[in-house]
């Protein structure tokens, strides 16, 4: 799990050009609409130019309804459009990355209003066009059912505190989790296996539940959580450490001096993670990202039984992991009241409720859980089901939350 | 979101009426073998955009008597929505979902809001094509959980485990099944992810299974992986009397609920072709195991695909033998004619199997009246033929294909649910 959400987060971060133009690419294809029947893309209307000069000329709003235009790069440079509410700033269209000289067409459904494209050049202030309105269209419709919904762009100032905050969750589990840690080593100088299996299960859902923060963690978290090699396993990979090496050597024959390496070792990580957090920051962009993301990997390695090295706690992990969704989901709250429909925010929390109901339903009183591989397959659908309910219910959050320009 | 455009597609009717018109040389008394027939053309690996398109509206589903295009998908799924509330909502979305993707349009803009609403695998328009998304019910939807027990089909079951069997109950049964057909791949993939999409909290595959048809080699009924022509024997769909007889299932008759009226019980069997050891069998003995020529499809009483095999002149079996595959299979006796089933066959190739050997068979799929006087009784006739050893069912499931969606507020299963 650590490692696969550490990739996704260097790949953003080495190259924010090619973050650029990926996101550019998904909201070009988000964007080519229109209302009703139609065969092959409708034809472009008239072109707008996207420039510092003359900002959304070329376009004077008429009616309603489907809205076809070109837009293009007349500058020299890369430039960002929107189309905004003009009083409230919701946004309806947002082009990024249109290179100079280039161009691309734009299908979108707009009720009634007004409108105003914003051309944003990649080092100089936004430049605002001038404001058009739409009136009826010639059926006196003002209203479409399939009109493209605006929000005010969430930008990096509105994220900043939020990553703050979740930050400082994190700060505020990891003494616990160091705890617990000492004490599984505890466990393991006094022989006592029994206690140390119960105890490593405590300690790794202390760490799963940060789960929002992996890529902050670096390779610290390939330390603490990492997964074998390919063509080995946690217990004959010999550069494993963490909680899965010690997790397959609890679960195999070894003796509990086997095991005071591996664990002497994790709580020196866990301790140099607490250290290293404190001069640490969350990206903002991360915590709408994970939002979503630590349900993914949930999906592809705990209810695959890809991580597992022998305990059957996959779903423990789950548990742990939508702990850790609630706590990221927790700051973004007042970013999202205005964004995210309210009856959709109640199908998230619903559904994030629900999966932890239907999940915490296989911990036995013990404290121990029933493995992954011991379910039906009927209860795994209903497992599946659930987190696949709740990961498309994210999904728009990390969208929605995407740092954009201030306009 | 439907085509409005009436020269844009051609409905069922239309195709019929042209598929006579091209003067498909069968009686219809023989039996056409429409459903894997060569009426649609080959449309080669460009997109496809003069396939008629089917339309969703109707008494009876799509892809049934629908020609078979040249893919399909059959994915089985098990609700996991707990209410018969949550149930209804989910016919709901599959009725939403299939209208629009059967229809093609403009998929909604999410805007800033949300990832694209559509995966946009058929560019940023969806075509129509020729898809058909035809949905079924298996016998544990009417388990306790909906309260749908008493409105059971009469004869829907968990499939049996015939005497030639080796099921894998994991890849058998289920609660639903979507049927989807098209002439491309990418369409059915579009189709099966948007579906999904719109339905993870309320149902989840519990099988899959993709096919193929063949096309003419060199003429007539495409052939199967074991070479032979597979359909020929087809009861004609564009007879309305015999489908009617055949296909359609009526409420009130034989102990059926009342809102089963216009569907009809969909059989569908994953069949292993064991294709190695097949092709180290001589033709002589091939032909005499299926009682068909491999090279032309004739019934060895005969020269041409569609001769109707002669057993009135074989009566000890010296030509066809007697537990020859089509012989027992239709012996074209008075008492069997109600017994023929529309086949809708797709060939299936998925990888290897653990000794090496290529993992390939056949989807058989069928609509029947009533899953017992036809499917049902053929197959316990079936029962230890000479081809067994070739040939290994391993999944499958008997399902209920649901009666049409006839209009705008109607959606999949209201006779059912409401």
């Amino acid at each position: 799990m650590a490692s696969s959400l550490a990739r996704r987060r260097s790949l953003r971060l080495i190259s924010a050009a090619v973050l650029v133009l990926i996101v550019g690419a998904i909201v070009v294809v988000a964007f080519i609409a229109a209302p009703g029947p139609t065969k092959g893309v409708a034809a472009a209307g008239p072109t707008v130019s996207v420039s510092t000069d003359t900002c959304g000329s070329g376009w004077s709003g008429h009616d309603a309804g489907q809205q076809s235009f070109t837009l293009q790069n007349t500058t020299v440079a890369g430039v960002e459009t929107y189309l905004q509410d003009p009083v409230s700033r919701a946004t309806y269209l947002d082009v990024e990355g249109l290179g100079t000289t280039a161009s691309v067409d734009v299908n979108l459904v707009l009720n009634a209003g007004d409108y105003q494209f914003v051309c944003l050049p990649a080092d100089a202030d936004p430049v605002l066009g001038p404001v058009f309105s739409l009136g009826p269209d010639h059926e006196g419709r003002t209203l479409f059912a399939n009109a493209t919904p605006g929000i005010v762009p969430v930008t990096r100032n509105d994220m900043i505190p939020i990553a703050k905050q979740y930050g400082a969750w994190i700060t505020a589990q990891l003494p616990a989790l160091l705890v617990d840690t000492q004490l599984l080593q505890s466990d393991i100088v006094a022989g006592n296996l029994t206690a140390a299996r119960s105890d490593w299960l405590t300690a790794h859902l202390a760490y799963e539940q940060l789960g929002a923060a992996y890529g902050a963690f670096g390779d610290l978290d390939s330390a603490i959580n990492g997964m074998p090699a390919s063509g080995s396993t946690a217990l004959t990979d010999p550069g494993l450490t963490g909680f899965h090496r010690i997790e397959a050597l609890l679960y195999s024959t070894a003796a509990a001096t086997d095991i005071t390496g591996p664990t002497g070792q994790l709580v020196a990580s866990v301790s140099d993670l607490q250290t290293a957090f404190a001069s640490a920051r969350i990206d903002p962009l991360d915590v709408g990202l994970r939002a979503h993301e630590i349900l993914e990997n949930a999906l592809q390695f705990e209810l695959s039984g890809r991580t597992d090295a022998n305990s059957g706690t996959e779903l423990a992990t789950v548990s742990a992991n939508l702990t850790g969704t609630n706590a990221a989901l927790a700051p973004l709250r007042p970013l999202l009241a205005t964004r995210y429909p309210p009856a959709a925010l109640a199908d998230t929390d619903a559904a994030l409720s629900a999966a932890e109901t239907l999940v915490t339903s296989y911990r036995h009183a013990d404290g121990t859980w029933t493995p992954l591989s011991a379910l039906s397959q009927t209860e795994r659908e209903r497992i599946n089901s659930a987190i696949g309910n709740a990961v498309e219910l994210l999904a728009p959050v990390a969208a929605i939350c995407d740092i954009r320009r201030e306009s | 979101m439907k085509h409005t455009d009436g020269s844009a597609h051609v409905g069922r009717r239309g195709f019929l009426h042209g598929l006579v018109g091209a003067g498909l040389a069968v009686p219809l008394t023989v039996g056409a073998g429409l459903g894997t027939s060569t009426a649609l053309a080959d449309t080669g690996s460009s997109p496809n955009q003069d396939a008629p398109t089917y339309p969703f509206e109707g008494e009876h589903q799509q892809g049934i008597l629908t020609p078979s295009q040249k893919h399909a998908s059959f994915v089985a799924f098990d609700v996991t929505a707990t209410t018969r509330s949550e149930l209804q909502s989910l016919f709901t979305v599959l009725t939403d979902r299939t209208r629009f993707l059967t229809a093609g349009g403009t998929p909604v803009d999410p805007g800033l809001t949300a990832p694209p609403t559509d995966s946009g695998v058929l560019g940023p328009d969806v075509p129509a094509e020729n898809l058909t998304i035809t949905l079924s019910v298996g016998s544990s939807l009417f388990d306790d959980r909906f309260g749908l027990a008493g409105l059971k089909p009469a004869r829907l079951r968990v499939m049996d485990d015939f005497a030639n069997d080796a099921l894998d109950r994991a890849v058998c049964d289920g609660d639903l099944l979507l049927h989807l057909c098209a002439d491309n791949e990418d369409t059915l993939i579009h189709a099966l992810r948007d579906l999904m999409k719109k339905t993870r909290g309320s149902m989840q595959v519990r099988w899959r299974s993709d096919g193929f048809t063949s096309p003419s080699r060199p003429t007539g009924t495409p052939r199967n992986l074991l070479g032979f022509k597979d359909g020929t024997a087809n009861p004609p769909v564009g007879d309305t009397p015999s489908m009617a007889g055949l296909v359609w299932t009526q409420g009130g008759v034989g102990d059926e609920p009342a809102w089963v009226t216009g569907g009809s019980y969909h059989v569908v069997r994953l069949i292993r072709m064991l294709v190695e050891f097949w092709d180290r069998v001589s033709l002589h003995e091939q032909e005499n195991m299926i009682g068909r020529r491999r090279a032309t499809g004739a019934p060895l009483t005969g020269t041409a695909e569609f001769d109707v095999p002669a057993y009135d002149l074989d009566p000890t079996g010296d030509v066809i033998q007697l537990d020859a595959h089509i012989r027992l299979a239709n012996p074209r006796t008075a008492a069997a004619a109600n017994q023929q089933m529309l086949r809708r066959p797709y060939n299936y190739n998925s990888g290897l199997d653990s000794n090496g050997n290529l993992n390939m068979g056949l989807i058989f799929s069928c609509f029947n009246q009533d899953l017992d006087r036809q499917f049902v009784a053929v197959q316990k006739r079936l029962a230890d033929e000479p081809l067994v050893d070739y040939i290994s069912p391993f999944g499958g499931g008997y399902f209920f294909a649901l009666p049409g969606v006839t209009g705008a507020t109607d959606y999949f299963g209201r006779a059912l649910l409401a």
